[in-house]
């Protein structure tokens, strides 16, 4: 009977999040049109050119669905996005679906591998900053973390590429690589910039999971038995702060994805965010809307993945 | 970072989310193109446009063959059909693969290319262009009249396209046989080879080869040295040598690899760090620091090219030409130059940059005085000064300062300047709507004649931008510019366009601000690399040393 409950609970918390995922998913959409369609700009004109007469500019915008009115464009829209198809871009002249196809890889590759080595290098800088509470390397993290949320990722970007690209000649300076060690290779510097942005996040949040932890019986208990400091850090500590790590992570996962953007653009990767912006530039309308709500439907989805797993795992979430 | 592209892009014809300009008013014949057609043979041309510019990648030495060069390109492409062209990105890797009857020299002259010369007739009526023999295309077919005939039909029949407008003169067409073409031309129209030269009206295989339109595009097949093996709309390319090209030996390299780069320290990281053989776009900040890199040469190249500041005359204060030739004269174009272009940029005088010909440098200008400007001022119905606002394309630090240094220079008339930023595109639709007061842009050229920069931004009528939106009208400069349009004899052109230029430094519709340059990047070893001032570049030459 509590089992039945509980189901009935869970499945009732993750419709209402399912609900609220798409209504994100179609507020961001919105946005993305109307922002997009009330700045001045026009698309027609910047494909046919500046001295194309002003018949053929109506005429293309007319074939677009330009001349309709916004209500109707963006219902439109939003029946084609039903349907799961984005349009066709201005430019290209090229579906949306296929555009995307091709630069998705570059993007996906560039935030998972952030996200590993933002977990890689937030774990170690937050148990060291937890084991020494208060104490000289505790500041010191806490520090660095502050200056490196101040730090633009194209700045750091630019450093890292100076001294592993540029002197060292270890890495890439830019670019995808032509080969599966070249991807890899070029993933690593880009990587770690855009892990940079929300290390300093993580290593703050998970220094004050670890300290709960440090402090806990069991804790006690496992120094009581008389292993050492590092062994309780990193076998107890670290492996009981690991999960909130990756819930955090999965909550910032906008902010990473927004940064790769940035990212993207100083090392010359050409993955969505590299076309996003360029759509923009050129008021590639089809293009713009599209990517926005790949973008917005992959942060909603990890949001709605890491919350139900969140959950799952802690049942106070789902009754409040 | 300069995230606005259009910093990127070189002319406004193939900047991004801008096009076209007046080539219903392209060029006129060059001195050097007379009646039988055309200047060298096209292997001088990476030669020619070493005289051109300052320092660069000298073709000096004896060519090698082989090996592949990175170019790290601030462009990329979107689509490769010559008709529907208008961008940098795609212009620029079309034109590797297709080419046309003539092309533009580094030098900026008109050189035979796929035809080796013309005759016209007395009445310039009729042209006819006889082909060069032994040109395939890189599938092995050879070029024929047909070809010719079909492709720029079919850029005459895109009348909606970019430049289907270009060809508006030509009346017939037709091959006569499989080595020639004649040409019959509505009107006497002087710009008739600089037209034919455009990318527009580059040759492709009659009806596409047999292929579709999409197949066709998707694996292009030209004349040019390049092959694109597969097109995937992706922002990279490698092009491969076209082992059917006509210039015996030619290209130099195996392959081509054209890497889209947008950030300009990313460029510049790759060039100095080893990833790439060559860049464009270097900001003029950087060029003396890149300079002192031993491993690194730097080129500027003249550009037809010209900064100005608009001035709108749909107001009653720019309407007032003692107001604009009070700004004229309290600009100082110097010290604008020696505080943003770090040596590279020369003050302009005159509207047409020196880089075309008829550019006249005894134009009486109105150089910088600020008791001329106080005293123009003074006569004007603006005595005292007004408040105005000046528009800028935003994300550009060229402009934004150009615009401090115009907002002080203007402040001793007591014209107090209000900066307003927008995204590019945002700016063009703004200015071309006319809600504006000044804007700073660029005048350009995009073939070999002047007169696409006489009509574009001084006709008012008949030029497709009302004088680039300025409103300037003056029916003397009207006049003038269509008689220059009809006019096949040099030195009369040039007296004709040495009188519009005097007359436009009078009325001051624009303050010609500077003559900025394309500047390169490559490595030491890259040679014969070299770009024409419309900003082409089309490699062939380009060899390792």
């Amino acid at each position: 009977m509590i089992g039945a409950t509980a189901v009935a609970i869970y499945r009732s918390y993750t419709g209402r999040r399912l609900a609220a995922a798409v209504l994100v998913i179609i507020g961001v959409a919105l946005a993305a049109f109307v922002l997009l369609h009330v700045v001045p700009g026009d698309p027609a004109r910047a494909v046919l050119g500046e001295h194309a007469p002003e018949s053929a500019v109506l005429a293309l915008r007319r074939q677009w669905g330009l001349g309709n009115s916004m209500p109707a464009q963006f219902g439109h829209f939003v029946a084609d996005l039903v349907r799961g198809r984005l349009g066709s871009s201005y430019f290209y002249h090229e579906p949306v679906v296929r555009l995307i196809g091709q630069r998705v890889g570059q993007t996906a590759w560039l935030v998972l591998v952030a996200s590993v080595f933002a977990v890689a290098i937030a774990v170690p800088l937050a148990a060291i900053a937890a084991s020494r509470q208060d104490r000289f390397a505790d500041h010191a993290v806490r520090a660095v973390g502050v200056v490196g949320l101040g730090m633009p990722a194209f700045w750091i970007g630019i450093v890292l590429i100076e001294i592993f690209a540029v002197h060292l000649k270890l890495l890439p300076v830019g670019g995808w690589g032509t080969s599966l060690w070249g991807h890899v290779k070029a993933l690593v510097l880009p990587g770690l910039t855009a892990a940079f942005a929300i290390v300093p996040i993580l290593v703050r949040s998970l220094r004050v999971g670890m300290l709960e932890v440090l402090e806990s019986d069991f804790i006690a208990a496992a120094r009581a038995k008389g292993l050492t400091e590092t062994r309780v850090l990193l076998v107890h500590v670290t492996r009981n702060a690991i999960i909130p790590t990756l819930t955090l992570l999965g909550l910032n996962i906008a902010f990473l994805v927004g940064s790769t953007v940035v990212v993207e653009q100083v090392f010359a990767l050409n993955g969505l965010g590299s076309l996003l912006l360029d759509s923009i530039t050129n008021r590639d309308y089809p293009v713009v809307q599209g990517i926005t709500v790949v973008l917005a439907s992959a942060v909603v989805l990890i949001n709605l993945g890491t919350d139900l797993l969140s959950a799952r795992l802690d049942p106070r979430i789902r009754l409040q | 970072m300069e995230l606005d592209r259009l910093v990127l892009t070189r002319r406004r014809l193939l900047a991004h989310g801008a096009k076209g300009s007046a080539l219903v008013a392209l060029g006129p014949l060059l001195a050097a193109c007379g009646s039988s057609g055309g200047s060298s043979s096209p292997s001088s041309s990476s030669g020619s446009g070493t005289t051109t510019v300052a320092g660069g990648s000298s073709a000096t030495g004896t060519p090698k063959s082989g090996g592949t060069l990175t170019f790290a390109r601030s462009v990329a492409p979107t689509q490769l059909d010559p008709a529907n062209s208008i961008i940098a990105g795609d212009v620029y890797t079309l034109d590797k693969i297709f080419e046309p009857l003539y092309v533009t020299s580094p030098a900026g002259q008109l050189t035979r290319w796929l035809a080796t010369g013309y005759t016209a007739s007395a009445d310039h009526l009729t042209w006819s262009f006889q082909l060069r023999s032994g040109v395939r295309f890189s599938d092995g077919t050879p070029l024929r009249a047909a070809d010719v005939v079909w492709s720029i039909a079919r850029e005459q029949a895109n009348s909606d396209g970019p430049l289907g407008f270009l060809d508006f003169a030509i009346k017939k067409i037709k091959a006569d046989g499989d080595n020639a073409v004649v040409f019959t031309l509505s009107e006497p129209w002087a710009p008739f080879l600089s037209d034919i030269s455009v990318f527009a009206n580059a040759i492709l295989p009659a009806k596409f080869g047999g292929k579709t339109e999409k197949t066709f595009f998707a694996n292009p097949i030209g004349t040019g040295p390049w092959l694109l093996p597969s097109w995937t709309a992706d922002s990279n390319l490698t092009l491969k040598k076209n082992p059917n090209y006509w210039q015996s030996g030619k290209p130099y390299l195996d392959s081509l690899t054209i890497n889209y780069v947008s950030d300009q320290n990313q460029q510049i990281l790759q060039l100095t760090g080893g990833q790439a053989q060559i860049i464009d776009n270097v900001p003029p900040s950087n060029v003396a620091s890149l300079k002192g890199n031993s491993s690194v040469v730097v080129t500027e190249y003249p550009a037809w090219q010209t900064d100005i500041l608009v001035l709108n005359e749909q107001l009653p204060q720019f309407r007032d030409v003692h107001v604009r030739r009070a700004i004229a004269y309290a600009i100082d174009t110097q010290k604008l130059v020696d505080a943003t272009s770090f040596g590279t940029a020369k003050p302009a005088t005159t509207l047409f940059p020196p880089s075309l010909q008829y550019s006249d440098p005894a134009t009486p200008t109105l150089a910088y005085s600020i008791t001329a400007a106080k005293a123009e001022l003074a006569k004007s119905s603006y005595p005292h000064g007004f408040d105005t606002k000046l528009l800028i394309s935003g994300g550009v630090q060229k402009w934004s300062e150009f615009a401090q240094i115009i907002q002080a220079a203007l402040k001793p008339l007591n014209i107090n300047v209000t900066i307003t930023s927008l995204d590019h595109a945002a700016f063009e639709a703004t200015f071309q709507k006319y809600d504006y007061d000044m804007f700073i842009d660029y005048a350009i050229n995009d073939i070999s004649d002047v007169d696409e920069m006489a009509s574009f931004n001084l006709d008012y009528k008949e030029g497709g931008s009302k004088s680039y939106w300025s409103s300037y009208d003056n029916p003397k400069v009207i006049d003038l510019v269509h008689q220059a349009e009809s006019e096949f004899d040099s030195p009369k052109r040039a007296a004709i366009y040495a009188q519009i230029q005097a007359i436009v430094a009078e009325d001051a519709p624009f303050v010609a601000l500077d003559y900025p340059p394309y500047i390169y990047a490559t490595s030491t070893n890259v040679k014969g690399f070299a770009v024409n001032p419309g900003g082409a570049y089309r490699l062939e030459d380009v060899w390792l040393a």
